[in-house]
Parts: C-alpha cells; structure tokens; sequence
C-alpha cells in the first residue's frame, strides 16, 4: 500500500509533524510525484570476483585457470544455475544466487558483463574514487568540482527537496553523493531517527548550531533532518517506532549489513519522503585468501537482499531502479592462498522495473590469452558509464547527460531499459 | 582568557585526547617546552596509576552453553588476561578445535578496546596515545576476525606501541613480521608460483609510498617512470607490487601448516620464514635489480629498505600526520617541512619523534585550532578527561561505539578510520555523538553515575555560573551566548542554583553536545 502524506498525517498527527519541522518542509508542499525514479547504488566493495558471481561455465581457459571450488561449474552437485544466453559460452550463476535466476527470468534483472574503467588501476581506493565520481580515467579530463556523479544527477533533474532525497546507508554519506549537501545517513530506522534527549535536547540543540563553522552546518542540518524524518515514522501507542513489516512477505536478512541497508531503503522509499538517490554498500568481496567459503555467503547474501527488497517495493517497482557494480573484477588465475588478486574486467547488475531484463548485456571479451586484459585479467569491454548513462538517460536530456558524465560517449547502446 | 591558560588546554587537545584538569596544571606547572620534551620520550610501558586501573579492570563476557561443542555458559565480570600474554600464549585460543566459543577467541580485541580507553583518559603520556592510535589505523588489521583478535595484543605491545614515537624502518619491519598483518593481508599463505598480492598492494599503497605515487598509466613499463634510469623512481606500478609480493613468499607464522616433506610447523601464531615457499628468482623492484636465491628474507627486508626510504614514503607520512594533527586540508608547506625531518632522520632511533617535534611546535598547531572533527572515541575520551569523571568501559559501553562508525581495532578496510571531518559529521554521525555524551553523563550504558555536584567547579552556585565554568573547562572559553541558549531552552533561570542533580547533568551534557567540543 502506497502511504499518502495525508494518511502519515492522521498516523503521526500533525501536531507532531508540525512541532518537527523545520524549513525543510517548506518543500514538502511540492513533493515529488509517485511517479519519479527512485536510483539505488549498490557498490560492492573490495572487488567481486565476478566470474565466480557469473562465469562462461564451459570456457576450457576459465577451467583451466581456476580450481572447481573458485569458479561457476556447468555440470556435478554444485552446477551453475544456467542463463540460457543462446550464445556459444553457457554462462551460469552461482549456485547460491537462486534469487538473482528468479529474477533474472522474470526479466526484472540485467547482467552487463565485463564493465569497468578504462584506467588501469588495481587500487581498491583510487577505482572507487573514479566510479563513485563517474569519471574514467585518473589521468584524463575531470569534471569540475568534485562532487558524486549521483549528486550531479540530482542537480539535473532538480524538483523538491522532500524529507530525505538522497540517502546513504553508511555511517558517511558516500562519495556518490558528494556535495548533497541535504544527504542523509540512515543506516536503520528501527529505533527511529530522532535527536537523542528529546524536545528539550532539540530546542538547545537548534539554538548551540545555529552558528557558523563545519560543525554547527552539520549539526543545524543534522537537527532539522532528523527530527521531520523521526516525524514520519509510525509509531505505537508507547511512542517507540512500530517494527517495520516488509510487504509480500518479504524476507531479509537483519543479520547481515546488506539486509539491513536495503530494507531501510524500501521502507523510506515506501514513506514518501521524496527519495530519489540512495547509496548503500556491501562490503567483504577483497577475496585474496580462503575464496571458495567466503564467496558463497556474499553470493547468498546478495542474492537473497536483492529478492528481499524486489518483493518488499513491489508497489513501486515501476519507478525503482537499483544498479549494483564493483570497483573491478578479480585475476583470472587463482592465487596460492585459494583466492585471488585484483583484476581489471567487472560486471553490472540493474534491477528495475523499467529494466529490458532477462538478459546478458554488452560485448564479452572472451578468456583466451589475447583476450585477457595484460594478458591476465578479464578485459573491459563496457565502460561502467554506458549502463549508468542509460540508466538515468530518460530522466535528463542528453546535454545534462553530458554534464553528469563529462566526456563520456556512448560506443555501443546496451538497450538496458525497455 | 590569559594565554597563559590558553596554551596548555590545546596542548591536551591538539597533541593529546582532551583537556583534564590534571594535565592543564601539569602543563602549566612544567612549561609547554617541558611538557613536550617529556611527552616525546616517554619512559616504556604505563605509568603506575594507568596500570593499576588496567589490572583492576573487569569486563563482562557472556555466552549460552554449546553442548554440542562441550561449551558451558559463561557470564561473568572477568579481568583483561590477554594483554600481556605472548602470541603463543594466545594463539591457543584458536586451537582448541570447537571447544572454544567464538566469544572467547574475539575477547582479546575487546581486552585492548577497554585498555585502549583507559589509556586516553588517564595515561599522563597523552602524545604517545594519540600516536599509537594513529599507527593502528596507518598499519590498520581488523580484529572482529579471531585469528586477527588473538594477535591484537602483541600488535598493540610489541610493534605500534614499542615503536610509536620509534625508527619508522622498525615499525615497518616489525609489522611485516606481525601475526596480526601476516593474517589480516594473507600474507601468511603466499607462496611461490602465484604469490598473494594483498599484502605488497597494501605496503606500496597504505603503508609507505601512498597512492599518490602509484603510476598505475605506467603498468609495464618501468623505465618510463621518472627516475628509474637513474635508479630513483618516482612512484610505483602493478610491476613493483607483483615482484615484491614475491619477495615476501615464505614470510608466514607458525600456524601448524605443513611445510616440504610433510613437516608441520608449530602451532604458536610466531612468525617464521619458510623457505621452501619463498620465490628465489629474479626481480625487479622500484628499478632495483635483485639476485636470483639471496639468503633467507633479504628479498623481504630489501623492498622494505627501499620504500621506508623512498621520498614518497616521507610525504605521504608527514601528509597524514599533518592531516591528523593539525588540519584536513594539509598546508603543502608544513607537510614539506616535516617530510624533510623525516626524511633526514631516517636513520634515527627516534625519527617519528623528532617528526612530532616538528608538527607540535609549528605556529599552525594554533593557528587551525578547532577546525578537525573529533572521533567518536576522542570524543568519549575527551569527555570523560574534562568532567573529571571515572568513566568504566563496560562490554554495553564499546557496543555502543562500535555503533558510532569507530570500531576500534575492528575496521574492516586496510585504510583505518577515515580522519576528515566529512566522515564523523554527517546526519547519523551526529545523532550519534549526541548520544554517546548524553548516555555517558546518564549514565545508559553502567560507565558509572557522574557525580555532577562535587566534580562541578568550586566556587559556581547559579545556573549561570556553572555553565559558564563548564565552557571554560570543557571548551576552553567561556561563550555567553550558547550558555544562555542553553538555560533559555531549559528553561532555568540564570541566577538561581540548579533544581536537582538530573538537571545539573542535562546542563553539562548540553555544554559538550555544542559545537566546539565535536572539534579540536
């Protein structure tokens, strides 16, 4: 059920709202139509190794290259869950990423294959820098100011500011939204958002930042965001916040970071406060060491937030749109620690109603020597920027895509959207 | 305020953790020179009152029998029993098959978490705290995993701590050869054939040249690196990192694998150098030639040399410290200035002091007063150091601030903390410190009750009076306006005497949830 302000209104009482609000809500008024896409940024950290995520099963240089237990098999006890390309190589998942096949076969799910930068960096740091900033390369052209390729989409499509427009699940704002100067952190709402101490501590603190300097900007912001966020969520009869309740039975997983993130990403998308961007990150995927048993709990975890949170924003499917990638990809060769070293190729993942899924998207370059990157890593055949251009290409026009992605063209459409 | 007072409060809060009323008049009493001589060479080991409040230190361990696994439950108030034990001492934690719950085998991180912060608050060596913590996230390893959390307490004695304010060669070399590093970066399981490159990435990266020197365009071709044909390259590339990673195979601990012709190695977590598992041939490292076959960990020590010694090293160093001491945003010039001591000082057994000397004698220690966030650890440190207060760290009490975005020890990514104020000033970030002063002054999480009527200072009776007083002690300068803020929104009258206790408490907890104590 899609919750009006109304309703929230009558949940809350507009006393309460009224008593929390600051002049953020100047722009509630004008909050943005139900209509609006919804952008979430998964960012794999560490480097997924994604041809143990999504491998060519049946590659003679992919078995060659690896033990059974580092990559995506095509036959035996632990088979890959087969995606039925139609192309030469039989490109499977990995058995623990049930959901992401369901998904997949329901066409809600794009895999491109083989994304990643231009630049050859191997630093975890320096190509999550460049991703987050949406730049491709550290040694060409940046754009001006550096600020997150998601806070310049933002600026692009403009419209009111609601409670929370850009969200990061973090405990900082990530650097894809660096400059929104109005992102939340929201790592949960279980407890609620409110300013701790109460009214009482909310006046002092209202009038104590009302100053110049870093911390009292931060902490002027900080006052009023919260309390109208806290405003928003509904409570029981004791004033705490009542559990969220995930709809269509929807399950995730509260143990895990990315359960946690991705459900607090449905619920305000489903709280209407004008949510637009949110950045939400899964770390633990620098597999050097000990891959195989590490691999498939990231593979099963991913998978099953991934469903989770597809069941739970049913409602709102056609505007929510969640575009999962990862610094690089991992060496083709396993190293001697059962692991293996930072690669160069990656993969995309879009989720989305709006998404032409059920299909493997973009050039695949192929694992034989010559085609390897260096001679020993996956190639990049996609810019990471053709499947975020095309992901928010009908939003903007193509001279703000430009400014969102400064000197990026398009060298071949991927047809992500339908 | 006379600067005579001025001087020793950001003394404790630019070099130390936070202004205490006892080190204010140590300051005051030995001189700023003094002060800072003694804080430079600080004698080994905790001074007698620190150390007694370590040994009579207790912290609750709690987990539910596992049958099973012939675990009986547990819950009890128990002393820190890992601190100084050896690696092999601790390593056994980890051998005793399923035997040992999970709890048992994290404790030691939890052990250093308590001493950790008992150090800040009450350790009269404040300098070498704030640098211990400052290695500890430049050589950062994440304890959370047990095989890390065993290694934690010989990391912290015998390597950050030992060479705090050391030769930075030897700290460098001593975390090479650390249990905790050789776990956390897999070093431990490189081997000959397909070295793991975790650990050299991160050496080049993290620990020494930074990456700003990393020449990634430059891949393969190492003689286009400025320099190298004069054997002084200016950075690195993906080159460098593959051939020292070989150079590091055989570098492991004694973790019972086995080894040529199927003999094991001890089970003690010590380090040892296997041979058998070490690439012997060629390389080629920061245009470096080495031999095929040297003798035994020369490759290793070798890379090492080379990048304690390169210049990049010395200005990426300075660049953090700068960073952490004195401003986000570093001035190039200051940063110049303390690379070349380092850098002319390589040699020395206190090269990182006389680095030290140099950032806490510069004019900027001053002059950017106030403009670096404080973390959530400082800030609890820095509070519990200005009330005065004898603040115990309980097991609900480190939850709550590895709930803050600090995990001490625990950081999951090679880089440590991050230390810009972008990253401990957001939304959460906010609410959360608010929390963390409010639950120590309420005392939420049993750190005990602050005892708000006999720590206030003598000679305050009003409202007024005692805001006032707590502006000067906690924030060094008394500020009229956000002391009335305070009482208008409380609604207490300036003149009167405070209610009751619950109020006198709100009033101080509002004075260190103001803006100037989030910084220093």
């Amino acid at each position: 059920m899609h919750m009006k302000r109304r309703d929230l209104l009558k949940l809350t009482g507009s006393a309460a709202l009224l008593a929390a609000t600051g002049l953020r809500d100047l722009a509630f008024a004008n909050e943005p139509g139900a209509g609006d896409t919804v952008l979430v940024f998964l960012f794999l950290r560490g480097g997924c190794d994604v041809l143990n995520l999504i491998g060519p099963s049946n590659d003679a240089a992919y078995a060659e290259a690896r033990a059974p237990d580092l990559r995506v098999l095509d036959s035996g006890d632990h088979a890959g869950l087969q995606l039925l390309t139609g192309g030469r190589d039989d490109f499977r998942l990995h058995p623990e990423a049930a959901p992401l096949l369901e998904l997949y076969q329901q066409k809600h799910l794009a895999i491109v294959h083989a994304t990643g930068l231009a630049d050859e960096t191997r630093s975890h740091f320096v190509a999550q820098d460049l991703m987050e900033r949406g730049w491709l390369d550290n040694n060409k052209q940046r754009p001006s100011g550096a600020n997150g390729w998601m806070t310049r989409w933002l600026t692009e499509i403009g419209g009111a500011h609601g409670l929370a427009r850009a969200i990061s699940t973090t405990g900082a704002v990530a650097k894809s939204l660096e400059g929104q100067r109005d992102a939340l952190c929201v790592p949960n709402l279980k407890y609620g958002y409110g300013v701790p101490g109460g009214d009482e501590a909310r006046a002092v603190l209202s009038s104590l930042y009302a100053g110049p300097g870093l911390a009292a900007t931060s902490g002027r912001d900080a006052v009023a965001a919260v309390a109208a966020l806290d405003a928003r969520l509904p409570r029981g009869a004791d004033h705490r916040p009542l559990p969220y309740e995930p709809a269509h039975g929807a399950q995730y997983d509260e143990n895990t970071d990315i359960g946690t993130a991705l459900s607090t990403v449905a619920r305000l998308i489903k709280l209407d406060v004008g949510l637009r961007a949110a950045c939400v990150d899964m770390g633990g995927w620098d597999t050097h060491e000990g891959q195989p048993g590490r691999f498939n709990n990231l593979a099963k975890n991913l998978s099953r937030a991934l469903a989770a949170f597809w069941n739970d924003v049913a409602s709102e499917q056609n505007r929510v749109l969640l575009i999962a990638t990862t610094e690089f990809g991992r060496r083709l060769r396993s190293n001697k620690s059962n692991g293996t070293d930072h690669g160069h190729g990656g993969a995309t993942l879009a989720l989305g109603g709006c998404v032409d899924g059920g299909r493997l998207l973009g050039p695949w370059p192929g694992l034989h020597g010559d085609a390897l990157d260096r001679g020993v890593d996956l190639a990049v055949a996609t810019d990471y920027r053709s499947v975020l251009a095309e992901a928010v290409a009908p939003t903007v026009s193509p001279a703000a895509l430009q400014r969102i992605f400064p000197g990026f063209r398009a060298e071949q459409r991927l047809g992500l959207l339908r | 305020m006379p600067a005579t007072t001025l001087a020793p409060f950001l003394a404790c809060t630019r070099l130390g953790f936070g202004a205490s009323p006892r080190d204010i008049e140590r300051i005051r009493a030995q001189g700023f020179s003094r002060w800072l001589d003694a804080q430079l060479a600080p004698p080994s080991g905790d001074d007698a009152d620190t150390a007694s409040r370590i040994a009579s230190a207790r912290l609750r361990i709690k987990y539910a029998a596992n049958p099973g696994q012939e675990i009986a439950a547990v819950d009890e108030a128990r002393p820190l029993h890992a601190l100084d034990q050896s690696i092999s001492e601790t390593w056994q934690l980890l051998d005793g098959g399923q035997k040992v719950a999970n709890q048992e085998r994290v404790r030691p991180r939890y052990e250093l978490v308590v001493a950790t912060l008992l150090r800040g608050m009450h350790s009269p060596w404040q300098l070498r705290e704030r640098m211990v913590e400052f290695w500890h996230d430049h050589f950062n390893v994440q304890g959370f995993d047990a095989q890390v959390a065993v290694a934690l307490p010989t990391y912290d004695r015998d390597v950050i701590r030992k060479h705090a304010l050391g030769n930075f060669r030897d700290l460098l070399g001593a975390v090479a050869q650390s249990t905790a590093m050789l776990v956390y970066l897999n070093n431990r399981s490189s081997r000959a054939g397909s070295a793991n490159e975790n650990y050299a990435r991160e050496l080049f990266e993290l620990h020494t040249l930074g990456r700003g020197a990393y020449l990634n365009a430059q891949y393969d071709k190492w003689r286009a690196v400025p320099g190298a044909l004069q054997g002084k390259p200016s950075g690195y590339i993906d080159q460098d990192v593959y051939e020292a990673a070989r150079a590091f195979t055989g570098w492991t601990i004694e973790d019972g694998g086995t080894v040529a012709n199927g003999r094991k190695l001890p089970k003690t977590g010590r380090f040892t150098y296997v041979d058998s598992f070490h690439d012997g041939y060629q390389k080629r490292i920061l245009a470096r030639e080495f031999d095929p076959f040297r003798p035994a960990m020369r490759d290793g020590e070798d890379v090492l040399d080379l990048v304690a010694t390169h210049p990049a090293t010395a200005n990426f160093v300075a660049g953090k410290l700068v960073r952490r001491f004195i401003e986000d945003t570093p001035p190039p010039g200051l940063v110049a200035r303390v690379a070349d001591v380092f850098r002319r000082n390589a040699n020395a057994h206190d090269q990182i002091a006389r680095t030290m000397r140099a950032i806490a004698t510069a004019p900027e220690l001053t002059e950017a007063a106030g403009r670096k966030a404080r973390r959530p650890a400082e800030l609890v440190i820095a509070l519990a150091r200005g009330l005065d207060h004898e603040l115990t760290v309980t097991d609900q009490f480190i939850g709550v601030l590895d709930g803050s975005g600090q995990r001490l020890f625990g950081w999951p990514a090679p880089t440590g903390h991050p230390d810009d104020a972008a990253s401990w000033l957001g939304t959460q970030a906010m609410r959360q410190r608010w929390q963390l002063v409010l639950g120590v002054l309420e005392n939420s999480w049993g750190t005990g009750e602050f005892d708000a009527p006999s720590l206030t200072p003598s000679g305050t009776h009003t409202n007024g009076e005692i805001v006032a007083a707590w502006q000067e002690r906690l924030l060094g300068a008394r500020d009229a306006g956000q002391a009335q803020a305070i009482l208008t929104a409380m609604k207490l009258p300036d003149d009167a005497p405070p209610q009751n206790v619950q109020r006198l408490r709100r009033m101080v907890a509002y004075v260190a949830m103001s803006p100037g104590f989030q910084m220093r």
